[in-house]
């Protein structure tokens, strides 16, 4: 178990380097997640965010650089103690990317299958179990991918990422897309999650709402690494960069969450 | 997953799940340890179906979930957990749980308060009603798609008049594109196969017939063959595999990046611009396909003749002529603009009839070539008994 500061480290990245067609998006990019907080990682577009959590995930593979994931370095894991860390971790991708030929209650049983051997009636169960806390109602049980809307998706993608009750989920804009009511129950969905599984959230979010609303902490990737990190509102008082300043300060930050006022009570 | 200490890292053994009951003044207790997580489950499930649910002799009788010795605890452990003080509480039990830490406590008020949700049953259907049902739909599937190709028709034809009237409205590049892609790069394909099966009938055609020593006569059969049916057959599946899908796939791709709405929006006719001239294209490409397919198909022919019967060219040439006149060249050429117009059609319309997602597209651009030749082999059926009933 690594630990930093007394809290324990759950991811650790040090030292990426990556670049594209010739382009060099980091350059030593160093972050930890610690365990039980809900990160949120922001930046500009082309600055990587997404491609963060493809490497940390092992999706794809860094130019230099240390990925160490609950305490073991990712390049010597061997085949099945990367399945187990597979077993530990759940992504939700930006729009569900659920097996459309699976129904929801298959696509979140999919995870069970490939990890456990269940009774069938359990996976039914346990699956069932999960549809209701991301709250999807029960009709959506049978319902393939295609007939669901775009944020009952994202459940059902959510809930197939906590299948096998994850220590981490990492979820990719997990309110894009979503209009202001469906990204505001999404945020408290998160948040309720987190509370009741104990879990780490690792989310990637243009969504100031979303990152006042329900995170613990704010990694800023901008300059080719992190930047800063710290919780929403230390960053709006003192952004001390000029890219952190035009987000955290801007007009639709002030009209998010004005920093002089006391922050919202959740769920 | 949810630990009751996370600085402390279990051994095997205290990782270890299980539980026993005991009966403890009125009370029931259930004492569970270890860890209670999904990976465990099947153990678990196993031997608590194997538990017999309490009977209170007495009403003062109550149950308890003694989870204290639990170290880790996720949803199919609470689950279980549930399932079981669900029975008890039925079998007449009041249950209730003790030694939780503030963690397993909103977990587990969490799993019981998602209980009462019931699972929809999936309707199967019987076997005979499923079999009514998918005949039904294909029939009805076959009928609609007759009703759609031909109202295309009259849609096309409708465009087509226009074009005539307002020849501005032609858009010759785009035309010529087509007639590039669908016509000309098609030609070493189709060129090759005729050639091929040419040869191939001919060869055959000599060893099936000289048992009654009519060998010669194989020219006749491959020249009649080649210039009648193969000619065109070949050449207008090769084109609906080819080119009728290639339609479906760009104007589906359109179509679903909302290209085409964005162009009846600037007021731009989808049917000028993507349909008219691929068919056009496509009537004028597959005859001239059709008269290289005929060619190759009799020299391919004529070297397999010159191969295995010894004729020398001038001698298979004029066998040639006695065996063909213009009336079977005309036979086989005929059908080609038709079967230009049902492969563009079909091509365009299931191209139109894509929605939002890649999987349709995908289905549509098959439905497209196995309509398309189904379509093409029926044309040359009815063709084929038009002109014998007409003598030619």
């Amino acid at each position: 178990m690594t630990l930093e500061n007394g809290r324990e480290v759950l991811i650790r990245v040090r030292g990426l380097a990556k670049s594209f067609g010739g382009y060099q998006i980091w350059d030593g990019l160093d972050l930890d997640v610690f365990r039980g907080e809900i990160l949120a990682i922001v930046g500009g577009s082309g600055q990587g965010k997404s491609v963060l959590l493809r490497v940390i995930t092992g999706l794809v593979k860094p130019e230099a650089g240390e990925v160490e994931l609950f305490g073991r370095n990712a390049k010597t894991l061997a085949r099945e103690d990367r399945l187990d860390i597979e077993s530990r971790w759940g992504i939700l991708f930006q729009d569900g990317a659920l097996f459309s030929s699976l129904t929801v209650l298959q696509n979140i049983q999919v995870p069970m299958r490939e990890h456990l051997e269940l009774p069938q009636s359990m996976m039914d169960d346990l699956a069932f179990l999960k549809l209701t806390m991301v709250g999807l109602p029960p009709e959506a049980a049978h319902k393939y991918p295609s007939e669901l809307s775009g944020g009952m998706r994202k459940r059902a993608g959510l809930a197939r990422a906590l299948a096998l009750d994850p220590e981490i989920v990492f979820l990719d804009e997990p309110t894009a897309g979503l209009d202001p009511i469906g990204a505001s129950d999404f945020d408290h969905l998160i948040r309720k999650l987190q509370q009741t599984l104990g879990l780490t959230v690792y989310m990637v979010t243009h969504d100031l709402d979303t990152i006042f609303t329900v995170c613990d902490r704010v990694a800023v990737l901008a300059d080719k690494k992190i930047v800063r990190t710290g919780s929403p509102t230390e960053l709006q008082l003192h952004p001390n960069h000029r890219w952190i300043e035009e987000y955290f300060c801007g007009e639709r930050a002030r009209a998010a969450h004005p920093a002089d006022q006391p922050r919202r009570l959740l769920v | 997953m949810l630990k009751r200490d996370h600085t402390l890292s279990l051994s095997t053994q205290a990782r270890a799940p299980g539980f026993r009951v005991e009966l403890k003044g009125t009370t029931f207790r259930l004492i569970a340890s270890g860890a209670w997580t999904v990976a465990e489950a099947t153990k678990l499930d196993i031997a608590l179906k194997r538990l017999r649910v309490p009977i209170p002799p007495t009403p003062e009788f109550t149950g308890e979930m003694d989870i204290a010795a639990i170290a880790e605890i996720d949803t199919a452990g609470a689950w279980l957990l549930q399932r079981t003080a669900a029975a008890w509480e039925a079998g007449g039990l009041r249950t209730r749980y003790a030694g939780a830490t503030d963690g397993f406590k909103i977990l587990i008020e969490e799993v019981q308060s998602r209980s009462g949700a019931v699972r929809p049953k999936l309707e199967k259907q019987g076997a005979a009603q499923q079999l009514v049902e998918d005949v039904t739909k294909t029939l009805t599937g076959a009928w609609a798609d007759v009703v759609q190709l031909t109202s295309f028709l009259g849609e096309v034809t409708a465009g087509l008049g226009r074009m005539i009237a307002q020849p501005w409205r032609f858009r010759p590049t785009s035309f010529v594109h087509h007639l590039d892609h669908a016509g000309l790069r098609a030609v070493p394909i189709i060129g090759l196969i005729c050639f091929l099966i040419g040869a191939v009938v001919m060869q055959q055609g000599v060893v099936q017939l000289k048992p009654f020593g009519a060998e010669p006569f194989a020219v006749n059969m491959v020249a009649i063959l080649a210039l009648r049916e193969v000619g065109i057959l070949l050449t207008a599946i090769m084109v609906a595999g080819r080119s009728g899908s290639a339609f479906t796939a760009e104007i589906g791709s359109m179509k679903m990046r909302e290209e085409i709405d964005a162009m009846r929006t600037l007021g731009i006719d989808p049917m000028d611009t993507l349909v008219l001239p691929r068919v056009l294209a496509l009537v004028v490409a597959l005859p001239l396909l059709t008269f290289l397919g005929d060619i190759t198909g009799l020299i391919g022919g004529g070297v397999m003749a010159i191969a295995v019967l010894g004729l020398d060219v001038p001698t298979y040439i004029d066998k040639l002529h006695d065996a063909i006149d213009f009336q079977h060249f005309m036979a086989g050429m005929i059908k080609a603009p038709f079967a230009a117009v049902i492969i563009g059609l079909v091509g365009c319309l299931e191209g139109l009839k894509v929605e939002g997602s890649a999987e349709s597209l995908g289905t549509h651009v098959t439905s497209a070539v196995v309509k398309a030749i189904f379509l093409v082999i029926i044309l040359d059926a009815v063709f084929a008994m038009f002109l014998s009933g007409i003598g030619v």
